[in-house]
């Protein structure tokens, strides 16, 4: 009895995309916040791409990043979101008691997460392909604005789940997930590091890692292949990766483990 | 028919609970929640812990079914150690907690073949285990629809379900009638009890509920602060404080606290327990013992509102023998 570790991660996970699916509205709404900060940023800021700061780039390709964050960091905290579910609804226990791997049981919402993450990602692509994106590096660039986006989803995976692990509860975890706002808010978000006007921003922008991500696609959306430029997402990414999913796996382990 | 794997040929296995020198001190405000527990539970045998909140019920299901670590003491589960083989314990137990463990999303049918699936089952046969447990727990009807909508009792009834997936050798049941209405209490009971008499299946149940333990269990423990206080046949429990109870009633406290000493100074001290506005005396000769005290009362001209001649209940056994631990006031948790 008991089963191979693969066909557990897949029973758990085959679980989470099913009840995702069930529940279209913790989907939804991110995935409409998102795409609006394409339409409205768009929309309402397109004309100061015409500063020379520019260089003439098109300002949906300079805000299109932007949107992906956003719907990347949403789809990855699904994955704590259910956690916390389940670990309030008893289902995590249930889980704990039954002979599957321990590991299947934390991997399971979280390859459920980036599966949503994926799916968010290339809808919010190709909303942007609908209003006109025009993409230096064609379909490569794509893919790598794509691997991008799932890397600093997982990144963002490892931090949801760590703090569902490590608070139990949903309010705690939603609290946790407020952090989205900084990240995506204080960076070079709307105009390109040297429009940023306040001091104290610029520092923030500098520290916050998803600056790094927004340029690294912008390099491969905008201006080309520029190998130094595209690798500033990718270290980003291995960084903050590292500390997340340590904290993830040793929050994980102290929750399935018998205190 | 059995639709298991072929698991249970496996050796060393029995459905015998042995638990020796249990003990369980938590970190967090270092709260010593089991104390030096050993009981043995024998295959087959239907077995209940009796206690209030926080005696220590929950923590020591949740410590033989691998959910916690112990601190101290040793506890073979199905002859597997549940502190080094928990994985094996796993295969050959069906647990229910307190609280249902299930998805709200999922139908009740998707959910029991989830658990089968999750125990090995291949998709034929957890599907035809899923159609025979919600026949058992009598969720036919209900099976297509999302737990989300499950009524309360339905949704033990469910959780039942999920533990019997496995066909396990040991049930171990942490207060599951807890809330329930009576309908659906009784329809637990009667299932649990075929369990036993059935299949015999050994059935480990925690219950703050006198009369569950009393009607349902073979042998029962009574726990209380985290010790077992007494542990006998519901027989046994009965007469360790005699076979008869008599239950006086006075017109007023200043009376009854009169009459108290009255009779304390006959039947000794320990033997008149004061409670709810009433005096108990648990005696071996009722009639005989009640004339008794009801003439000496009236010599001393006390007034006797009520009394009343009984066979004890667990209730009354479990008040006695926990008034008589804590000195009959609350210790606390």
């Amino acid at each position: 009895m008991g089963n191979s570790f693969w066909k557990d991660t897949w029973l758990i996970t085959n679980r989470n995309i099913k009840t995702t699916l069930r529940n279209p509205f913790s989907v939804i709404p991110n995935l409409i916040i998102s795409a609006f900060f394409l339409l409205v940023y768009e929309g309402g800021l397109s004309g100061i791409s015409q500063l020379p700061t520019f260089e003439g780039a098109n300002y949906l390709a300079f805000i299109l990043p932007v949107s992906i964050v956003s719907a990347a960091i949403g789809g990855a905290g699904g994955a704590g979101q259910s956690i916390v579910k389940d670990i309030e609804n008893g289902f995590f226990s249930r889980l704990l008691l039954t002979p599957a791997s321990r590991l299947a049981i934390v991997l399971g919402p979280i390859i459920a997460g980036m599966l949503q993450l994926f799916v968010q990602t290339l809808l919010i692509i190709g909303i942007g392909f609908l209003l006109g994106l025009e993409v230096e590096t064609g379909f490569g660039g794509i893919l790598f604005v794509l691997l991008i986006a799932i890397g600093w989803g997982l990144a963002f995976a490892g931090y949801s789940v760590g703090v569902a692990l490590r608070t139990k509860n949903a309010q705690a975890s939603q609290a946790g997930t407020f952090i989205f706002f900084p990240l995506i808010f204080l960076s070079t978000t709307f105009v390109p590091y040297e429009l940023i006007d306040a001091q104290w921003l610029k520092v923030a922008a500098t520290i916050n890692p998803t600056t790094y991500i927004f340029e690294s696609m912008r390099t491969v959306l905008i201006d080309g292949w520029i190998f130094w430029d595209m690798m500033q997402g990718v270290i980003a990414i291995v960084i903050v990766c590292a500390i997340t999913i340590t904290f993830a796996a040793v929050s994980a382990k102290n929750a399935v483990a018998r205190g | 028919m059995t639709l298991m794997p072929n698991i249970l040929g496996v050796k060393n296995m029995n459905g015998k609970i042995e638990v020796e020198h249990l003990s369980k001190t938590f970190k967090k405000g270092n709260v010593q929640a089991v104390k030096d527990v050993s009981f043995t539970v024998d295959e087959g045998e239907f077995f209940a812990f009796l206690g209030p909140n926080g005696a220590g019920k929950s923590t020591t299901v949740q410590i033989l079914t691998t959910l916690l670590n112990a601190t101290g003491g040793k506890a073979t589960v199905a002859g597997h150690d549940v502190i080094r083989e928990p994985e094996k314990v796993r295969k050959y137990i069906g647990v229910a907690l307190q609280e249902t463990g299930v998805d709200p999303d999922l139908t009740g049918r998707e959910m029991i073949e989830l658990q089968a699936s999750i125990f090995g089952f291949d998709k034929s046969s957890a599907q035809a285990r899923a159609n025979e447990l919600l026949n058992i727990v009598q969720l036919e009807e209900a099976a297509e629809r999302r737990i989300g909508n499950y009524s309360g009792g339905m949704r033990r009834r469910l959780d039942l379900a999920l533990t019997l997936v496995n066909e396990p050798k040991i049930l171990f049941l942490d207060e599951p009638t807890t809330g329930l209405d009576p309908s659906n209490r009784m329809a637990i009971w009667k299932e649990l009890q075929r369990l036993n008499e059935e299949l015999g299946t050994t059935i480990f149940l925690t219950t703050q509920y006198l009369e569950e333990a009393d009607s349902l269990a073979h042998r029962i423990s009574i726990i209380n602060d985290g010790e077992i206080v007494a542990t006998g046949t519901p027989k046994e429990l009965k007469a360790q404080i005699g076979n008869d109870l008599i239950t006086f009633t006075f017109p007023s406290k200043d009376i009854q606290s009169q009459a108290a000493t009255i009779m304390e100074s006959y039947m000794g001290e320990k033997e008149v327990i004061e409670q709810n506005g009433k005096l108990l005396v648990y005696v071996d000769d009722g009639t005989k013992q009640m004339l008794e005290l009801v003439r000496l009362l009236d010599q001393e001209q006390v007034e006797v509102e009520t009394v009343n001649l009984s066979s004890p209940t667990l209730d009354d056994i479990f008040l006695k023998i926990t008034a008589k631990e804590v000195g009959g006031v609350g210790h606390g948790e």
